[in-house]
């Protein structure tokens, strides 16, 4: 294959943060760091040799810009100060930006995530799963919902989720327990996405 | 006659351990009537005693306490000669002493001990130190007129000395002349810099206590610290007290990359010093695409097989170029392992930050192919491909350097006497070894050239005197004594200045320089009684000895590091120092009480180094190992002055076995004087010819490299020498 500087100049300039990655060294400590390695393809040490390289299609396609949990451990750690997870949701923005989908569940559930915020100003722990799960059709959500019984379970016992949550008027779809000054909000949640758009335009 | 005078020191448990009354008159017997003890011996009170019975007249005095290792500052007297004998480390501490015959042992061992130093102070002579004939030259004067002698020359100015600086070429400035910028030097180290070298020439000429001699060689060298005498090819003749030679180094060859890197295939393949005059001349503009090939035959053995520490520095600066020149353009550095110690990282990180793009590949050459756009392939092992840079307007090889230093190997070890043939066939080989150039040309004895350890680097123990070389008063600076840098050349050639001055200082002394620093005693040669053996003039490892055309030694004893490899090599025994000598030592192992063989107490001597072996002995010592009590240690100054007829005379005397401990030795070597350790095992291999005449087991001598770090292993070392001795059995000569 051959050394293209195309693609890394698009990720310098158009991905947040991306110019970055510039100081990497390949010492490989978000990797050996990362508690999702395991299921990663490519670690983020990788996707830099990859942006390098010029491989668009391969990083902005990789379910791996996706993962990201934001446990910020990669950023502590690196020795050349490269905010790793900054990249990483740079990276998945501009994938998305870009039409390409590289995460369809994670993309999913964000997309629910985030109209919750935008349209009441906060998250509502009943509600986000239930919408992301009938996000795809009552029989297919019921589906995905049975099969992540043991996660509900889990979070059951760490008492992260309880019944009466899921009993009116505690619940309400679509939800109607706005905060004060919602319009603010919406104002300044839209100004940063025009300015994050112009960047990756 | 010398008035002597012992102090036995009852402190630290010496005076529990030992029976004080006995001990005195050992020392009477031996020809100490007057003897002292002291509670604490490095007590105010008893200091003063001590000092007072010197100014009262004094001049030899026996310490019995601890290490001459230890206390110095309290026990340095001047005005007598001191010897300090080591009761604490060498006796109480190392001997066990848990029934009455372990006690008796232990008595008998401080007895031989205080014998044995009785009869070196008999022996000692208070040092003359050794005056030149004439006035002491001062001048420094430094061969290379690069960064590092630029500095030298300039830091020696500064300091008081007059200095000639001499430089082959028309201009000063060496490889800084050649130079386009420097990397970034200064934080935030974002920027190129100026080289900085018009200030630094403008500095040299514009110091009164500089002389500079351009386009100037050195025709012929002679003399010793304290008293060069150089000619120069102009005619010039220069007196100096040290030489600085700072000649640099040259670009590894780029024809023989040929080969690995496809260099010559195409001009658009250059190597970095090529490219460093490209961007001097203004010539890259245009360049869109560019890589640069780390490693170009460094690090691999068919080539240069060291790393030269500065091309991948090289390389981030000069991809700086191609960036403030254009900065759209592909930059690719294709290394093996990026190196950039201390600042040189921030240049690394500058590069990078200008998006210089970084490529990992294996030990295989990329292959270069094209001849007016080039493509590399390599493998990419970051990546884990195979991959290809298209396109590129230049490919830069960053190729290690070599110093500007004719390489000169010495014999390994001496072969003379039995066989000529193998002599002569070595001598060919070394000759075939060196090259038939020289900077210096010295009229030494040993050669022209300062000798040189691997890839013809001058060298003398790297690691605890850097810029010493195996010829006293001469030091290397920069890169010709290492691959360096520009930045660390500057401070390189500093510390040469301040070497120099003091070997300088040290010839007008007339004392040692590193390590013996101070030492103020010397060979002497007894001449009338020389053979014209020539062991001497060869073994020395700093070439002191010169000849006359009858091959009489002619002794430069300001060239001289004391270390007595000489006075071992020696057959006829002629060449002694005032407080250091065969007859003394010998005498010493003579002194050593040797019980009858129905006594079951075996006696062994360990010649020890005193650089390293013995500061491990005590440290031993000092951590609570014990040992047989049945070893008495005698410290010599490098295992080098071991003279064979010390083994004749212990193993003659009844004492059961010999054990030598000195430094590391081959290529990687400790030895403080470079080539004794291993002399010292060439010459043991050589007793059992003395053995087989006295009839003795190869067994009873022991060659054993002890470091400074072997503490541990010390104890270890003489009790399994014990256990062969006892297995051996007792020496016959007991008793005769």
């Amino acid at each position: 294959m051959d050394y293209k500087q195309d693609f890394a100049k698009e990720v310098y300039e158009k991905v947040d943060s991306g110019a970055e990655i510039k100081v990497c060294m390949q010492c490989g400590v978000c990797a050996s760091t990362c508690p999702l390695r395991e299921h990663m393809k490519y670690s983020p040490r990788k996707i830099w040799t990859l942006i390098r390289a010029g491989r668009r299609q391969e990083v902005l396609t990789s379910p791996d810009i996706m993962l990201c949990t934001s446990c910020y451990t990669c950023k502590v750690r690196c020795p050349r100060g490269i905010p790793v997870i900054d990249v990483m949701h740079g990276l998945a923005s501009y994938a998305l930006s870009q039409g390409i989908t590289p995460r369809e569940e994670t993309a999913k559930f964000g997309s629910v995530f985030w109209a919750g915020i935008y349209g009441t100003g906060r998250v509502d722990e009943a509600i986000v799963p239930i919408q992301y799960c009938l996000k795809d059709g009552l029989v297919a959500g019921l589906k995905k919902s049975l099969g992540m019984m043991d996660i509900g379970l889990s979070l059951m016992k760490a008492k992260r989720l309880k019944p009466k949550m899921f009993i009116p008027p505690n619940i309400a779809i679509p939800p109607s327990h706005k905060i004060k000054g919602i319009k603010e909000l919406q104002r300044m949640l839209d100004k940063a996405k025009a300015l994050g758009a112009r960047k990756e335009g | 006659m010398a008035k002597k005078i012992a102090y036995l020191c009852k402190g630290c448990g010496l005076g529990e351990a030992l029976d004080f009354d006995a001990l005195t008159d050992v020392l009477g017997e031996n020809g100490i009537k007057e003897v002292k003890d002291a509670e604490v011996l490095c007590s105010p009170e008893a200091l003063a005693m001590i000092k007072a019975d010197i100014d009262g007249g004094a001049d030899k005095v026996l310490l019995g306490a601890c290490s001459a290792r230890v206390k110095t500052d309290e026990f340095g007297f001047d005005g007598a000669v001191i010897e300090r004998c080591s009761l604490r480390e060498q006796v109480v501490w190392c001997s066990p002493a848990d029934d009455d015959t372990q006690k008796e042992d232990r008595q008998m061992l401080a007895e031989d001990y205080l014998r044995m130093s009785a009869v070196k102070l008999d022996k000692c002579e208070k040092p003359v130190p050794f005056q030149l004939e004439g006035e002491v030259a001062k001048a420094v004067l430094v061969v290379g007129g690069g960064p590092a002698g630029m500095n030298a020359a300039l830091a020696a100015a500064e300091a008081g000395s007059q200095v000639f600086l001499v430089e082959k070429e028309a201009v000063l400035g060496g490889f800084q002349a050649k130079m386009y910028k420097l990397g970034p030097q200064t934080p935030p180290y974002r920027e190129l810099e100026d080289t900085g070298l018009d200030a630094l020439i403008a500095k040299i000429n514009g110091n009164e206590a500089i002389k500079v001699f351009t386009g100037a060689s050195v025709d012929k060298t002679e003399g010793a610290p304290g008293n060069f005498t150089v000619a120069l090819s102009n005619g010039e003749t220069l007196r100096a007290g040290a030489i600085i030679q700072a000649t640099g180094w040259v670009p590894y060859d780029p024809e023989k990359l040929a080969g690995d890197l496809a260099y010559g295939s195409s001009p658009k393949i250059v190597t970095n010093v090529q490219f460093e005059q490209m961007a001097k001349e203004g010539k890259l503009a245009g360049i869109n695409s560019i890589a640069f090939v780390q490693c170009a035959g460094s690090r691999d053995a068919n080539h240069l097989p060291y790393c030269s520490a500065f091309c991948c520095l090289v390389s981030c600066k000069q991809s700086m170029f191609v960036k403030e020149i254009n900065p759209e353009a592909s930059v690719y550095v294709v290394y093996k392992d990026i190196r950039t110690p201390s600042q040189s990282e921030e240049v690394y990180r500058e590069a990078q930050r200008q998006g210089v793009i970084f490529i990992r590949r294996d030990e295989t050459y990329p292959t270069i192919s094209g001849s007016d756009k080039l493509t590399l392939k390599t493998k990419d092992v970051l990546l884990g491909e195979d991959v290809s840079l298209e396109e590129l307007d230049l490919v830069v090889l960053a190729t290690g350097m070599k110093p500007n230093n004719p390489v000169m190997v010495e014999a390994p070890l001496v072969a003379f006497g039995e066989d000529q043939d193998a002599a002569k066939a070595l001598a060919e080989q070394i000759k075939a070894a060196n090259d038939d150039w020289s900077i210096l040309n010295l009229q030494y004895r040993q050669g022209p050239n300062l000798p040189s350890l691997k890839y013809g680097m001058p060298d003398s123990h790297f690691i605890c005197f850097p810029y010493e070389s195996r010829r006293t008063g001469i030091y290397t600076a920069g890169t010709v004594r290492r691959p360096m840098r520009l930045t660390q050349a500057k401070d390189d050639g500093i510390g040469a200045a301040m070497k120099a001055i003091q070997a300088i200082r040290a010839a007008e002394a007339g004392c040692a320089v590193h390590p013996r620093s101070g030492d103020e005693s010397y060979p002497e040669f007894a001449m009338q009684r020389c053979t014209q053996c020539k062991r001497c003039t060869e073994e020395c490892p700093f070439g002191t000895i010169n000849e006359d055309e009858k091959a009489n030694p002619l002794p430069n004893p300001t060239r001289c590091r004391r270390c007595g490899v000489c006075m071992g090599a020696c057959p006829e025994r002629i060449i002694s120092f005032k407080n250091y000598s065969v007859d003394m030592i010998g005498s010493m192992i003579k002194g050593i009480n040797v019980p009858e063989e129905d006594e079951e107490k075996p006696r062994v001597i360990c010649l020890a180094c005193e650089n390293d072996a013995l500061p491990a002995i005590d440290m031993a010592a000092a951590k609570g190992y014990k040992w047989s009590p049945y070893v008495r240690f005698i410290p010599v100054r490098c295992l080098g002055s071991v003279n064979l007829v010390w083994i004749a005379d212990a193993l003659s005397s009844g004492i059961d076995g010999v054990m030598l401990f000195g430094c590391r030795r081959g290529d990687d070597y400790q030895c403080h004087f470079i080539k004794g350790s291993e002399l010292a095992n060439v010459r043991m291999s050589k007793v059992s010819e003395t053995l087989t005449r006295l009839v003795l087991e190869a067994e009873r001598v022991q060659v054993s490299e002890v470091g400074i770090t072997d503490a541990d292993k010390v104890a270890e070392l003489i009790n399994g020498f014990m256990e062969t001795i006892e297995n051996v059995g007792p020496n016959p000569y007991k008793g005769f």
